[in-house]
């Protein structure tokens, strides 16, 4: 869809003038000793593997990275 | 010694080597005026990782004895730059950013500085930056050997990572340009931060033999400067075939804007939720004003979405097994413990256990991503989106939480686009687009690989229709 200079201000302004006002994110508590903070880090890259088997990936997808005999 | 006025310290290339090149100064002095300043400025906002003075001048008083026989090796010859300190310089400190790395020192120069010196580029220090440019995930800004990078707008917000001395000693005109690396943000977030320009190149244009190496399948090494201008000046001496990086893509760049398309035949894909309730609030006024400028050049802007992909997770993953395998020993040692960051020290870790299956889905998503944006860029030429949602971070602020979230329902946008073109190894160009709250705010604008040119054109137009790469930060 090409934009004119209106539908530009009507795309960007209109929306932000009628946002909800944003509320603070409350963070999660930080690690209170290095155990605690190691499993927060396992647990991210558990996280990374678990998005990534959400992900459907045809059998003949090869990896990105390249090998040159 | 020639008189240097203030307006020198944020010259741009072009009138530095007009300045140099019909005498009026002397590379010697420009070299100490820019040394001292660097000495005497950099440790103000933590900048500054290592003068080099001495060797700055005695290239300077050769450059002067080349330049005075006739012998011109093009627009860079006799200006000074800074690299970060993950660019080897043969026989000073190379740390890093690290504690544990404090004493290294290389026998050889990176690629990028023997291109740089061979075409007259004067080296007068290196730049303070995130240690080991916090691949591991850091939680604070004051992950960093020299302490937090603290911004030249003002020194209670940080000046963005990991390249932050690159970007802040450009931004208090300590430095004409610098050089940063990328692996997933750190040219584009303090480069939008300071409110400076830069340029992240494709993946495999620029050597990075002699560079830190964090993710060999993601690192860019890559120029902060003024103006879109210069980036295209550093980038031609910098890029090129480098048989001694196995990631060098082969192909050389020309600073051409001459012969770029004309902006009116250029498609420009963007989300208007990224200049509006996904911006921050007190930016989306330049935001918007930003995008009616990018209008203006002629371009045609054309709503787009992001191909839909789990671009942050797939970013960790490659991430955090290629930066485990590069350093398993400094973890395995402990020295790991050295670090200043806790959230770094336990993510470098636990690295180590990260499965071999999700390193080798997350590079074939990636493979997945690459044609996806192959079809994107069928359809547009360029996308465009905030450099980053909203001004620079206050120094105590939590680095591992997001910002402010988005009103419940706003539309993804291009949220990603950081992940997404580190993986699809797209360039970018960070243009200084405004303010909020007296803060800089920034474009990017996302290309296809090797079209630098392209985004070079466009940065240099909109360069040429607003002033904000010529905002000085206060008392500069």
């Amino acid at each position: 869809m090409k934009l004119t200079r209106r539908k530009l201000a009507t795309a960007v302004l209109i929306p932000a003038a009628t946002a909800l006002a944003q509320t603070a994110q409350t963070p999660p508590a930080l690690p209170r000793n290095p155990d605690e903070e190691m499993k927060a880090a396992r647990d991210r890259v558990k996280a990374m593997g678990d998005a990534l088997a959400q992900q459907a990936v045809p059998m003949a997808t090869e990896p990105a990275f390249q090998f040159k005999a | 010694m020639a008189a240097i006025g203030a307006e020198v310290f944020f010259a741009t290339i072009p009138e530095l080597n007009a300045r140099l090149t019909s005498k009026e100064i002397p590379a010697e002095d420009l070299a100490r005026a820019f040394a001292n300043r660097l000495e005497q400025l950099g440790p103000r906002f933590n900048c500054l990782a290592l003068p080099l003075p001495q060797q700055a001048i005695r290239r300077a008083k050769d450059v002067d004895k080349e330049i005075k026989r006739g012998r011109l090796r093009g627009p860079l010859q006799g200006i000074p730059y800074g690299v970060k300190d993950l660019i080897s310089y043969a026989g000073q400190p190379t740390t890093w950013g690290a504690k544990p790395y404090a004493g290294q020192v290389f026998d050889y120069s990176a690629t990028v500085i023997e291109k740089l010196d061979a075409v007259g580029a004067v080296l007068t220090g290196k730049l303070a930056m995130v240690e080991l440019a916090g691949g591991g995930g850091y939680r604070f800004a004051s992950a960093s050997l020299t302490g937090p990078g603290l911004n030249p707008w003002d020194r209670t917000r940080w000046s963005g990572g990991s390249s932050s001395g690159s970007a802040a000693a450009v931004a208090a005109g300590l430095v004409p340009f610098s050089l940063g690396s990328e692996t997933s943000g750190s040219i584009v977030t303090p480069a939008s931060y300071c409110g400076v320009t830069a340029l992240r190149p494709t993946y495999g244009l620029v050597s990075r033999r002699g560079a830190m190496a964090l993710s060999w399948t993601l690192d860019k090494l890559g120029p902060f400067a003024h103006t879109a201008e210069d980036c295209g000046l550093v980038l031609q001496v910098i890029a090129g075939k480098d048989g001694k990086d196995p990631g060098s893509a082969g192909k050389s760049f020309y600073y051409t804007p001459q012969y770029a398309r004309p902006l009116k035949e250029l498609k420009v894909g963007f989300a208007p939720v990224d200049f509006a309730d996904r911006a921050e609030a007190p930016a989306r006024a330049a935001f918007a004003a930003a995008l009616g400028v990018l209008k203006d050049t002629g371009v045609q802007l054309v709503e787009t979405k992001l191909p839909p992909f789990p671009y942050g997770p797939v970013l960790s993953a490659i991430l955090a097994a290629e930066q485990a395998s590069i350093f398993e020993q400094f973890i395995t040692s402990g020295k790991v413990d050295e670090l200043a960051d806790q959230g770094q020290i336990a993510g470098l870790k636990a690295s180590l256990e990260l499965p071999a299956k999700d390193y080798l889905k997350a590079q074939r998503v990636r493979r997945l991503i690459q044609d996806a944006f192959s079809r994107l860029f069928a359809e547009v030429d360029v996308l465009v989106a905030p450099g980053r949602s909203g001004a620079a971070t206050k120094l105590d602020q939590r680095l591992d939480v997001g910002g402010p979230p988005a009103p419940a329902g706003a539309a993804p946008g291009f949220q990603g686009i950081i992940p997404a073109g580190n993986l699809a190894g797209l360039p970018a160009l960070v243009l200084p687009c405004g303010f909020a709250e007296n803060l800089p705010v920034a474009l990017q604008i996302v290309g296809v690989p090797f079209a630098e040119n392209t985004l070079l054109a466009i940065g240099r137009e909109f360069q040429a229709r607003t002033d904000w790469h010529k905002r000085r930060p206060p008392g500069m």
